[in-house]
This record gives structure tokens, sequence and C-alpha cells, in this order.
């Protein structure tokens, strides 16, 4: 690099020797650095390289399951990149928008996101992968997620749940012995841990998509519990935002603010600092999806002091809903020159073992289960719940991909006091019609 | 004549011969501007032709809609909203960030000991990374009373999530970074203005501001017009910064024009609209940057 | 002197607000969790590096420096060769096209990338240059062009044309010319040039994760947002990570920051 610096004062002939060698460089590298996808290794046999594109979050399980690939298959490498889901989004949708998508890429389960499996699999870009054997077991609730059409295009390893991330020792010094299991305990709770002199909630809204999670935590008890088909309403025009258990929602949101219970200045604090404020104990607790544990306990000084529970968004215990949503997962690219090997791989990654191997790493629950499969103790608290009082997140069955985004941007204004609790439920209302 | 001229430098319309000798060949430019058309031009240019479709950036579909993504635009109250915080942003970088730059570089000209050490650190932060430089400062701009500037202050603002502060908190970030970039600049002006002027107007018993006003600020004008033209295009399409920062929050107190083309694009799946969007941009960039050169020039001449 | 020394005073003060992002960064990246907790603002006390360890082996940064270097270098390369070859000509041209022509040269400053972004991935794509070193280098010589030739154009114009005209009576080519006595003449924006183009090439993040994602080709930003994406929450760890990034960039500012400062203004005395 600093011979570069002579650049300035090169002679003649060194100057002649840079121009030579660029035009020589530009006219080899067009022709010999083409992406061998396939190339010929010492042993004789060729290997295939599959390009996988994923989010940070699925740096954990993939690069495990993609060296014990290597061992299982010699023939074939998997070379993952990662990068924060804002960034891959926009790599991912330029290269799917060039028609030169990777062989594997990250994809969301559902609808309602520019990623998600139902508005890439519309424009024909995904792999059908319903023809291998994990499928035939995804269970009913999941299958929107999975799904579109009858055909299945994503791979996920499971679901993760939003609830309570909370630290054990804090509750304990401030004499709550036990989660709460009613609104009006959680309230309760809440004033208590005040009082203790700790923040009760962290709430990181400077970080978009976690403004979303204490709604969607409550959504579930003051809308699906008491009206499962909901969401089938609201597709069809007989239901929307206004008018229904969102309003409440948002109502129990704003108390909490209120009475004091979030952090100060909500909206200038970033998921980092919230993480960073439940993990040193200067917060009891944040709402949170289960798939951030692994970042609350990297963060921790005491990682066993970590767990969750659900939020009771109902008076009621019994009416006590959670939000589950299958986790982040993958797909194949339909036009990949590597496609069979892709769903090789996919096939692989459904086998029981690797199903178990990678919900470990995320803390997720098992898609399927078996008797090797384990359950992070933080969530067993919700597996009453999983069976007949869980809906999967709320976005992934919205119509389009800007709902979410507005979602963000109300809670923020809300937060401010920017807007009112009629007019965020208009401007969302305003966005699924789009 | 200074580098910093290069844009007025319109070719004389006196009567030359068409090539003088000491006009080199065109062969000179050709390469350049074949990569050029390659990498930019063209793709611009086939790009525009999206911003008359209703893509959605991602599959076959595809129809031609004529002008309804411009007729669009101009119901969308978020991109109309967001004109309006891009042009506070560029009308509070152009001049935080070019008069810090000035103050500094007339600082740093002076006789001082430990003026190359200075110069250095000011201009330190232009080489790193916008985003990363985002990803600092939203430590810094953190609520936390103990922590950041807050800590440093003694103060207790909401730098990032107040919808009131935030658009500025950004400016200052934008300001802290390229400061230095605007006193390079400056200095280059300074370095071309006489010694001797400045002797002769103390003699006449000048003081320092009038030997600045009528002395120095008038040879700076090319330093002062390529400044501005540098930071107004800049903060127009300012993008990398506020998304990192903000990506356009709290609530849309700080969307810009660049956000709102890229969340069309890749967020909410119209390309097609973001294209439209994309091409206003340019176009208001483009007639900015124009309007600024015209106006300046004529500045320069009379001074 | 009394001023001269009052000025000294403030302007180092100046300097030390200016730096307090920079001991942010680097005090935190210092630091383990507990300190950054408790004591945000002091000094590291003991520092650790620690975080500089695990950020290293976890970044696995090694292969990315390379592929950052090649591309960089190779990119400065083409840019200062084919702009200050263009620049020679659009300085020195009278006619209305080679106005014509340096204004459209300046366009592809104005222009926002987005507008042409999606063309050029499928151009690159059909070229077979994705996910390679050339295809990166062929994207910032034409993307870096417009400001380059800006520069340089600028430049020299502000050099008088006599220098090769001499050459040129002497009966040397205007290839000759160029490359003997004007492009020696242009070392002091070639600094700037140099520098400028090597802050953006380096520090591009959002070109090369689209363009070598996945292909073992990585740049630095690339890494290095790929693992801060990982340890968000740990800001230690990420610092100094991001401290890491950028130590070869700022190792060659310094290296060059005699030309950088000075590349802007010596051509006022040409």
């Amino acid at each position: 690099m600093t011979d570069l610096l002579h650049d300035a004062r090169v002679s003649r002939a060194q100057f002649f020797r840079l121009m030579g060698g660029l035009a020589l460089a530009t006219a080899a590298t067009a022709c010999s650095t083409r992406p061998e996808t396939t190339a010929t290794t010492g042993g004789g046999g060729t290997t295939t390289d599959l390009k996988f594109i994923g989010v940070s979050d699925q740096k954990a399980p993939m690069d495990k399951l993609a060296a014990a690939y290597a061992q299982a298959k010699p023939g074939v490498r998997v070379t993952p990149s990662y990068a924060p889901t804002d960034q891959v989004q926009t790599s991912l949708r330029t290269q799917l928008g060039a028609g030169n998508a990777p062989d594997l890429h990250v994809v969301y389960p559902g609808n309602g996101s520019a990623m998600s499996m139902s508005q890439i699999a519309k424009a024909g870009l995904l792999a059908d992968l319903s023809a291998q054997p994990w499928t035939q077991t995804i269970p009913a609730g999941f299958k929107p997620a999975f799904q579109l059409d009858g055909k299945t295009y994503i791979y996920s390893a499971g679901s993760s749940v939003i609830g309570a991330v909370y630290n054990k020792k804090v509750f304990q010094q401030a004499g709550v012995d036990a989660p709460p299991t009613t609104w009006s305990e959680f309230l309760s709770v809440c004033d208590k841990l005040k009082k203790a002199g700790v923040v009760p909630i962290a709430l990181g809204a400077q970080t978009p998509w976690v403004t979303q999670l204490i709604t969607y935590a409550l959504v579930p008890s003051t809308v699906y519990a008491k009206d499962p088909a909901f969401d089938d309403k609201q597709l069809a025009g007989q239901a929307s935002f206004t008018g229904s258990g969102w309003q409440q929602a948002f109502e129990m949101y704003l108390e909490l603010q209120k009475r004091g219970f979030f952090n100060d200045k909500p909206n200038g604090t970033t998921f980092e600092q919230q993480t960073s404020m439940v993990a040193t104990g200067k917060a009891a607790m944040a709402v949170q999806v289960s798939a951030v544990l692994p970042d609350f306990r990297k963060a921790a000084s005491s990682p066993d002091d970590l767990s969750m529970f659900p939020v009771p968004g109902a008076d009621d215990a019994a009416s006590v809903w959670i939000p589950a949503g299958v986790v982040v997962g993958l797909g194949v690219s339909a036009k990949g020159r590597n496609a069979e090997a892709a769903k090789a791989f996919v096939d692989f990654l459904g086998k029981q073992e690797n199903i178990n191997a990678w919900a470990k790493e995320i803390a997720a629950i098992p898609l399927t289960q078996d008797a090797s499969s384990t359950i992070d103790p933080a969530v067993q608290s919700f597996l009453p719940f999983t069976k007949d009082r869980a809906v999967p997140f709320m976005d992934q069955r919205w119509p389009n991909a800007e709902v979410q985004p507005v979602h963000f941007a109300v809670v923020q204004e809300l937060l401010a006091g920017d807007s009112t609790i009629a007019e965020a439920l208009k401007k969302m209302d305003e966005a699924y019609r789009k | 004549m200074t580098p910093l001229t290069a844009w007025r430098a319109r070719p004389a319309r006196t009567a030359r011969p068409r090539r003088s000798a000491t006009t080199p060949p065109w062969l000179f430019a050709a390469p350049a501007l074949a990569v050029y058309a390659l990498v930019v031009l063209y793709p611009a240019i086939s790009g525009v032709v999206y911003a008359f479709t209703d893509w959605s950036g991602i599959g076959q579909d595809m129809s031609f809609v004529g002008l309804a993504n411009f007729r669009t635009l101009l119901g969308d109250e978020q991109a109309m909203g967001s004109i309006g915080n891009t042009l506070l942003l560029t009308l509070a970088v152009v001049a935080v960030q070019n008069g810090v730059g000035l103050l500094l570089a007339l600082g740093v000209n002076a006789r001082l000991k430990s003026r190359a050490l200075l110069r250095v650190i000011f201009f330190a932060p232009v080489v790193v990374s916008p985003v990363m430089v985002a990803f600092l400062w939203k430590y810094i701009y953190n609520p936390d009373p103990e922590a950041g500037l807050n800590g440093l202050l003694g103060l207790h603002v909401d730098w990032l999530g107040d919808p009131s502060v935030a658009l500025w908190s950004i400016a200052g970030m934008v300001v802290w970074q390229y400061a230095g970039y605007s006193m390079v600049i400056f200095l280059a002006g300074l370095e071309g203005v006489p010694k001797e002027l400045h002797e002769a107007a103390m003699i006449d018993g000048a003081g320092t501001f009038q030997r600045f006003r009528y002395v120095t600020w008038p040879l700076l004008a090319p330093a002062v017009t390529i400044n501005l033209m540098l930071s107004t295009i800049g903060g127009l399409k300012l993008f990398d910064q506020v998304f990192a920062a903000t990506n356009g929050g709290p609530g849309y107190a700080t969307e810009t024009l660049s956000t709102v083309l890229y969340k069309q694009a890749f967020v909410f799946g119209k390309f097609g609209y973001s294209t439209a969007v994309a091409l206003v941009l340019a176009l208001f960039v483009a007639a900015v940057s124009l309007v600024q050169v015209y106006y300046l020039r004529g500045r320069e001449v009379s001074a | 002197m009394r001023r001269t020394f009052l000025l000294e005073i403030v302007m180092i003060a100046v300097a030390v607000a200016f730096l307090f992002p920079v001991y942010t960064l680097v005090s935190l990246s210092l630091k383990d969790p507990a300190q950054i907790s408790q004591t945000p603002l002091a000094l590291p006390d003991p520092p650790t590096f620690d975080n500089f360890t695990a950020a290293w082996s976890a970044a696995a940064l090694g292969p990315s420096l390379v592929n950052s270097t090649v591309i960089t270098v190779v990119s400065l390369i083409a840019l200062i060769a084919l702009g200050s070859f263009a620049a020679y000509f659009l300085a020195r041209v009278q006619t209305r096209l080679g106005y014509g022509l340096y204004i459209l040269f300046l366009l592809g400053i104005v222009l926002p990338f987005q507008l042409g972004m999606i063309p050029l991935y499928r151009l690159v794509t059909d070229l077979g240059l994705i996910g390679t070193h050339a295809g990166m280098i062929l994207f910032y010589t034409g993307i870096q062009l417009p400001f380059t030739v800006f520069l340089y154009t600028g430049f020299i114009r502000a050099l008088p044309r006599e220098y090769a005209s001499a050459a040129q009576i002497d009966g040397a080519g205007h290839l000759t010319a160029f490359t003997r006595v004007v492009f020696p003449l242009l070392r002091p924006i070639t600094g700037t040039v140099l520098i400028l183009n090597a802050v953006f090439i380096w520090n591009d993040f959002f070109t090369p994760l689209v363009y070598l994602g996945g292909s073992g080709f990585e740049t630095v930003p690339v890494s290095v947002f790929a693992f801060v994406g990982q340890y968000v929450s740990q800001h230690g760890l990420v610092f100094a990570g991001l401290v890491l990034g950028a130590l070869p960039i700022v190792a060659v500012f310094l290296a060059l920051q005699r030309y950088v400062i000075k590349g802007f203004s010596s051509g006022l005395k040409g």
C-alpha cells in the first residue's frame, strides 16, 4: 500500500508496467475467474460449492451443520456468508432481482415481509421441497408458515416464542417468587420491581423490530383468544385493526409506559442496550423472542440466572395465549445451477438429529421431536400453551410487507406521545389494504 | 486557477483552432469513457425504465404503468414528508459542516506548533466507514445519563429517540465525520491567499475581521463553491448514516428521500415506484447543484 | 505571540472534543463487560486485550484483509491510469463536445446508486464476474471515475500547457509528453485521488456484500459486520472488531496524510 505512495513520481517504465499489467489483468480475469461452482479437487473427484446467504442469527447453527455435511458428503461444500438482516435483505433482493440468486438463502416464514416465503415463492424463485420426507411431519398449525398452495418452500428448524426474558435473581431480590400468570399480577410484579429500584422492563425501541414485541406478546390474548379466526376474517376484509383487540393491546402497552415500568427514553435505547440492561441486572426483564436468548446469555455474567415466562395478556390465566412463530429458515433457489445439490443439503437439515441440533443453538422448540430432542429450560413454561393456545407471529399472515414497518413506526410515535392509538390503528389498516 | 475551480473552466468561446497542438487525442479519454459508460451510464439508463413499471423487484411479472408511479409520489404523505427532512438535514449539514470546516481551517492555518497534528486529527474521521461511524455514535448517543455524550456533558438528552432531536443528532454525527473534509478544501483555498495582500491590508490598518472579510473571503470563493456543492450533493443523497443510526425513526422523524426509496425497493417490494423516487431525487440533486454553481459562479466573478 | 498561543490552546481543546468518539471506541474495546456497564466513561482499568484476540479469531479477518487489499490496490491503479489520461484530454480539449463529455462524467457524481443497481448487477453476472475480484475492481473503477476525473481535470487545467508543448517540440508524441512530463506533475493530486478513493473502496460494505457474499472472497467490512451482527450486545467485542476493521485504512491514511492534505492545495502553486 505504501508503495502506491510513490506512484505519484512513478517513472515512465513503471507507469507502463502498471498500465500494461492492468490491461492484462482485466483481460485475464474476465475469462479466468468466472465463478467456478464446480471445481476439480486434487483427489480427482469434483467439489460442488453451495453458496448460502443468511442472517447473523443463523451463523451458529449453520456453521455447525455445514461442517457436519462436509463430513457426511465430501463432494459438496457449503460456503456461507452472513450479515445483519437489513443488509441481507438488500443484497438478496438485488441478486433475486437480477436473476442470480445464491444456491441457498435465508427465507422468512409465511408472508408479510419482502424476504418471506410467500412473496418469493409467488415470484417463482423458490424450489419446491415437498418431496422431502421431513415436510410430511410439519404440524398443521405451522403449515401457513411453510407452504404456499400446498407446497413447501422453506426449511425451518422449529419455532420460537415471545415472552419476558427475566433475571431470576433480580426477581427474587425484589421479593417476587413466581412469574405472574395474569395481567394484574404482571402489573403488580412490575410495581414491586420498580419499588426495589430496578427497571421492570427494558425496552430498546430505537431498534425498529424490538418495538413490535410487546404488542405481539399481548395480541394473542386480546385478539386471538377471543377470535382464533381473526386472520382469515381480516384477509377477507371482515375485520380490521381498528375496533379489534389490537386497540386493547396498544392500551396495555402504553399503560406500562405510563406507570413508568420501562427504562427512561425507550425510543433512544437500542436492542444492544436493552440486552445489557437485563444481562447486568439493571433491568429485571425484557419482552423478547426466545431466539435471542443466546445473545442475552452471552452478555450475562451468570447466564443461568436468565429464564423466560409467557407475558399474560389477560386477567384470566386460562385465556392467556402466546405467540409462537416458526423461526427464520432457508430456501433453495429454484433457478440455481446447483438446485439438486442444494435440495439434498436441505434434506440433510430435515433429519431429526439436525433439526434438534439447529433448534438447540437458537433455543428454539424443534419442529418435530424425538427422544433426543432438547428443549431449552427457559422456554419450558411455554410448552403447555403450544398445543392450542399459541398463534404464529402476526406478520406471518399479513398480506404485504408494508404493515410491519408501519407497526414499528406507530409504536415509536406512540411512545414519543406523537400519536394516538386510533391514528396508529388507522395507519396500520391503510397499510394492510395496500 | 486551482483544482477547485474545475467546474467553471468552461472552454473559452474565442476563435481558437479546434484542436491545438497541445490537445491530446480523443483516445486518451476512450478507456475511461468505455468503463464509465459500461458501469454507470448504461445501468442507470436501463434502470430508469423501471420507473414506468410496477415491478416488485423480483420475478418476471412486470407491466408498464406510464406515469402512475410519479402520480403516486405526489400523493404519498411519507415521501413528501421525507422531502422536508431531506432539505432540513442537508441545510444543517451544509451550514454547520462548512462553518466548522472554515473555522478549523482558519485555526490550523495559523502558525501553530501543533498544526500538522491538528490537521490529521480533524481529517481522520473522514477515513472511517460511515456505517461504522453510525454504529459508534449510536453508543455515544445512548440516553443513559452516565454514558456517552450525556455522561460527558451531564445531559439527559434522548438524542436519537426524541423525534424533534433525532434529525439534528444525525446531522451532528455527519458534521463530526466530514468537517475535516471541508477543512482540507478551505485550507487549499487559504494557501492561495497571497501573504502580501494581508500585509498590505494590515499596513492600511485593517483588523483581523476586516482582513478576513475583504481579503481572505473573496479569494476563498472557489473553495466555498466546491465545499457547498460537495456537501449539498452528499447531504441530499445521505443514506448510510441515517439508515444505520435510526432507519428513518422514531416514527418517520428522520425519513429522507434516500431511506424512502430504499424501503420501497427492498422492504416493501415496490421496485418500480422506488426507481421513480430515485429519478426524482437525481433530478433534484442535479437541479440544486446546477443552481448553486451558477449562483456561486456569479459571486466568484464579482469577487 | 500571545494570541497564537491562545489560539493553539483553543484548537487543542477542539481537537480533544473531536477525539471523544475515538476515545469511546478505543476505551470500550479495551474493557470487559463489567467495566463497560459500571464505568462507561472512565479509562480502562485494567485494559484487557481479550476483546481483540476474540474478535480477530471470530471474525476471521485474515483472508478478508487479503481480498480487500487486492481489490483496493488494483482499483486504485485502474482509477489513476484511466482517470488521469481522460482528465488530461478533458482539461485540454477546447470543443463544446469535449465540455459536454466532461459534464457527462460529472453526472456520475449526482446519480443515486440505486438507479442502476439491478441492471449493473445483471451485467456483472453476464460477464461472469460475480464473486470475483475482477467484478469488484470493474465496479469500483467505473463508480469512482467521475470523482477521479473531476479532481484530475481541475488540477490539470491549472497546469500551464507549455510543459507539454515544450516536450512535443522536442519531438515527443502526446503519450510521451503526458507520461514523461505531465503525469509526474500530478503527484499531489494523485495523493488526494488515492486516499479518497481508497477510503471509499476499503469501507464500502454494500457492494461487496451483494457481489461477493458467499463466494469466500469477502472483504473486511463484510466480515466485520457479519461478526458485529452476531455479537451485537457485546460492545467491547464489537468495538474491538470495528477497530480491527478500520486499522488498515487508518494506517494508510497516517502514512499518506502529508499527501492527502497537501494534495488539494499544492495545485495552487502550479
